[in-house]
């Protein structure tokens, strides 16, 4: 089994003082193999958007630690992290009117010395990553008037221009429509597919886990409550555990991966 | 929605900023040649610089060097001074509304002015008068409240902690300025007001040396931020994504954007509007990238005041308008059009 | 902290006077106003609780020897000495409506623009004068007015005509000399030349200039204050400076300091001749009986080479 490319290794967090037994993650650890889309699935506020930020390296674990490659991400340098881990949040506010082509160039930041200017070979890579996310057409267009499905696209764009090895996504299609929830689900599948970009992610929606991940880690409370493959940890069991809730699970026919169908609460 | 096509502009960085730097530079420079000559006096270029008259009488000569040079410099650096202010607070704040006034370091630059007006006896310091020190050190003062007030936060700078501590403190030291105004003798509460109300005519280029140290210090601070400032109005989660270290680029922003604001404002009076309106019509022209509108903003702040003070100074000859009246005619219903665009 | 002095005068004179745009050579009589007041003119009661919130008429009051009969003065007062023992009730933008009240006046004299004053004063049932700011003539017309209403119109008008007498000798005296072209510096921002506020040809400050035998640089612009750049200052080109400080006294290396800092403009006349002179003293802010002793300050100013 080859070592996992980035890992946690129980991590603990708490956005206050801790208090014992209250801490929002209690000696969580994940391994994410090279390739994999592996997703944190759980409900809100379960910690699941903070062990992302603590695997982005954003935030700092009260105990435990992240490694990317076996290294420790606390001893790589901002810049050097960046060059490896791509993070696509939620939802992405430009105050000023930045156009699509300038959002996506800000990914190549990392890559960039401290007084340089983007080349015409940073804005070739830029071109590209909106072409690869279905979005060249938006180049010139500003960023804050695009939809939420075109928006999230072209941030996908400048984590892709930043060449990462590594793609974390926090909630990607929480606020989007249906049509774009599709969009995104099968861009990602095809990044994943062509580029082998690992991705890790987060998210409360089961049916976004069953049709994009490989793997899935649950959490609830801040601990791991099941971990493994999508086919075996996807179960009506761990949903009851996980939202308290009553679900169908199977293999759609058409859509050639699990559906969950949830029936009702769980008494 | 309603998009319009988008204009077009080529996506090379170094075209646009080439080409931002000649316009908006060959600008200043046309002004600032323009400027001098220009007044309720007429000054002739040619007799000005004609050595054979000595200067003791050449009014021209007098005119030009000790009355119109000064203004005209004092007016590029404060513009430039309060416009790049304004692109680094609204970066820093993420808020298009703010200013170099929001966070409180102009009114702590006039409270320092009124206390040195009001209290202390008349003095010069170097040939800068006591005045302008007190005013820069009181910007430094607010500076350092707004400071402590940001390391308050372990995680960070908050905005809406930097707005909110910036919005009472500009309320408290503005009481405190009014109170001192109704406790002193009238004279001075004159002086004050007039104080207020900004002027240019410095007079001497002792002001204007002076105000260079703290100005150079904050361009230095400037050269680093640019794209540090794109990447952080999205966010500060996003910018450390991307590998910018935001804590030390917000105190950078925070301290040169200061900085530049007490300089300014020791040396010209608080003079309003230059510092949210030159961003806004900046970026209607360049774009959003710091890179060109920090630049195109200094250029184009200082071609700005040059401007405005020339209409303070000859549009209701033989008297002499307070250029921040022009100043805020101008930026005024500019930025009210400004507003209810954005509405639409 | 010492309250600045008498300058509220200035105020009277900046503020109180936006309204008044004739020069200063029409004299105008300041009429007590209200019917109240008619009334009390022509009673035979003088009064003998006054209240005078205005420096220069409780100068004048003591002049013509009734100072005994004012019970409260404005908290600007600073002469004569006799004052100090005077209870104080606030000045032009804060009146003590309960202080003047509780001193039980028959007759206060206010400015024309203090109108909240004067409808609490009528509601009350007391009389008051309403004294409006206006050139060196309108001085000793004022004079001889508030003297007829507190009863010694005599004295008034003694001192009144000695007051016009010495003033129409200074200017006699000034008649065969040339008038050097004069800025009256009224104020100007510490330590430096900015901030210059100047006479611009309206006020008694301006008649006192003429009467010594100077011309006001700015005289033609007919206001009562103007801002000066060095601009207008180097175009001007003033043969004297006159700078007026007020308060009770400033050490003469200070005010060398202060003629000193106008060696930034080197080329001005003034500053080339040495002709710049720094005058102290409350009786340049007060238009009241001292405008004499001030007027011959400047006369002597203007003499000097």
């Amino acid at each position: 089994m080859t070592d996992p490319l980035l890992a946690a290794a129980h991590v603990s967090f708490s956005y206050g003082p801790a208090r014992a037994g209250r801490d929002v993650l209690d000696d969580v650890s994940v391994a994410v193999p090279r390739g994999a889309i592996v997703g944190l699935l759980g409900p809100n506020g379960s910690g699941k958007t903070t062990l992302l930020r603590i695997l982005a390296g954003t935030l700092a674990p009260a105990r435990g630690a992240v490694t990317l490659d076996g290294r420790p991400i606390a001893a790589m340098s901002r810049v050097e992290l960046a060059r490896r881990i791509a993070v696509v949040p939620q939802e992405t506010h430009a105050t000023f009117d930045f156009t699509a082509l300038e959002i996506v160039l800000m990914g190549r930041y990392p890559h960039l010395g401290a007084f340089q200017l983007e080349g015409a070979d940073d804005i070739r890579i830029a071109r590209d990553a909106l072409r690869a996310t279905g979005t060249d057409a938006f180049e010139a267009r500003a960023f804050a008037t695009l939809s939420g499905g075109e928006k999230q696209r072209v941030v996908i764009a400048g984590a892709l221009a930043q060449a990462s090895d590594v793609l974390l996504l926090d909630e990607p299609t929480a606020s989007l429509d249906i049509g774009y929830q599709f969009d995104i689900v099968d861009l990602l599948v095809r990044l994943n597919a062509d580029r082998g970009t690992t991705m890790v992610v987060s998210t409360h929606d089961l049916n976004l886990a069953a049709a994009l991940c490989g793997e899935l880690v649950m959490i609830r409370d801040g601990a791991v409550i099941a971990r493994g493959a999508t086919a075996d940890v996807l179960t009506p069991a761990n949903v009851r555990a996980l939202y308290g809730v009553e679900a169908e699970i199977g293999v759609h026919p058409r859509a050639r991966h699990l559906t969950v169908t949830a029936i009702a609460r769980a008494h | 929605m309603k998009t319009s096509p988008p204009p077009r502009r080529r996506a090379d960085i170094r075209y646009r900023l080439t080409a931002v730097v000649i316009t908006f530079g060959g600008l200043l420079v046309v002004v600032s040649v323009l400027a001098p000559l220009v007044g309720t006096t007429h000054v002739s270029l040619a007799r000005a610089l004609d050595r054979s008259v000595p200067f003791a009488d050449n009014v021209d000569a007098q005119i030009f060097f000790i009355a119109r040079l000064p203004r005209v410099v004092a007016a590029a650096l404060v513009g430039a001074g309060l416009a790049t202010a304004g692109v680094v607070f609204q970066a820093l704040l993420r808020n298009p509304l703010a200013a170099p006034e929001t966070l409180g370091v102009s009114v702590g630059a006039s409270l320092g002015a009124m206390i040195a007006i009001t209290l202390l006896p008349p003095a010069a310091i170097a040939g800068v008068s006591a005045v302008s020190v007190a005013s820069f050190l009181g910007s430094l003062g607010a500076l350092a409240v707004v400071y402590a007030l940001s390391l308050a936060r372990s995680r960070g700078m908050s905005s809406t902690v930097l707005l909110l501590g910036g919005v009472v403190l500009t309320t408290f030291l503005g009481a405190i300025v009014t109170f001192i105004q109704y406790l002193a003798d009238f004279t001075k509460t004159f002086q004050t007001v007039r104080w207020l109300m900004g002027s240019l005519d410095v007079g001497s280029y002792s002001a204007i040396a002076a105000s260079l140290v703290p100005m150079a210090c904050a361009a230095v601070g400037y050269a680093t931020l640019p794209r540090t400032l794109d990447l952080i109005t999205l966010g500060p989660d996003a910018a450390a994504a991307r590998g910018v270290d935001v804590g030390r680029a917000e105190r950078v922003a925070l301290v040169t954007a200061s900085l530049s604001t007490g300089a300014a404002v020791a040396l010209g009076g608080p003079i309003g509007f230059i510092g949210i309106v030159v961003p806004h019509l900046v970026r209607m022209l360049v774009g959003a990238d710091h890179r060109l509108v920090l630049p195109a903003s200094a250029l184009f702040g200082a071609a700005f005041l040059i401007g405005c003070d020339l209409i303070a100074r000859t549009i209701a000859a033989p008297v002499e308008l307070p250029v921040g009246i022009v100043t805020a005619m101008i930026g005024g219903p500019f930025f009210l059009w400004l507003l209810l665009r954005r509405a639409r | 902290m010492r309250r600045g002095g008498l300058t509220v005068a200035i105020a009277a004179a900046f503020a109180a006077c936006l309204a008044a745009s004739s020069g200063a050579a029409r004299p105008r009589l300041v009429a007590p106003s209200g019917p109240r007041d008619a009334a009390a003119a022509q009673n035979v009661d003088t009064p003998h609780r006054v209240v005078s919130l205005i420096p220069a008429v409780t100068e004048m009051i003591f002049a013509i020897g009734d100072g005994a009969r004012l019970a409260g003065v404005s908290s600007y007062d600073r002469y004569p000495p006799d004052v100090q023992a005077i209870e104080r009730v606030g000045g032009l933008l804060d009146p003590n409506i309960e202080k003047i009240l509780s001193l039980r006046p028959d007759l206060v004299i206010l400015y024309a623009t203090q109108l909240e004053l004067k409808a609490r004063l009528a509601r009350a049932g007391i009389p008051f004068y309403s004294y409006e700011h206006r050139g060196l003539a309108d001085i000793t017309q004022t004079l001889r007015a508030v003297g007829a209403r507190i009863g010694s119109a005599d004295a008034a008008n003694r001192l009144a005509s000695t007051m016009e007498s010495e003033l129409a000798a200074i200017s006699r005296a000034a008649a065969g000399r040339p008038r050097p072209k004069t800025m009256l510096v009224f104020g100007r921002e510490p330590g430096s030349l900015r901030g210059i506020v100047a006479s611009g040809g309206i006020g008694f400050l301006h008649d006192m200039l003429v009467v010594a035998g100077g011309d006001d640089v700015f005289g033609d612009l007919k206001r009562q204050s103007v801002d000066v750049t060095t601009e207008m200052v180097l175009a001007r080109r003033p043969e004297v400076i006159i700078e007026l400080r007020y308060g009770d006294r400033l050490p003469a290396a200070d005010a060398q300091r202060i003629a000193r800092e106008w060696d930034a403009l080197p080329a001005v006349p003034a500053v080339r001749d040495h002709r710049v002179h720094v005058l102290v003293g409350d009786q340049f802010v007060v238009p009241g009986p001292r405008v004499v002793d001030a007027t011959r300050a400047f006369a002597a100013v203007l003499r000097a080479r």
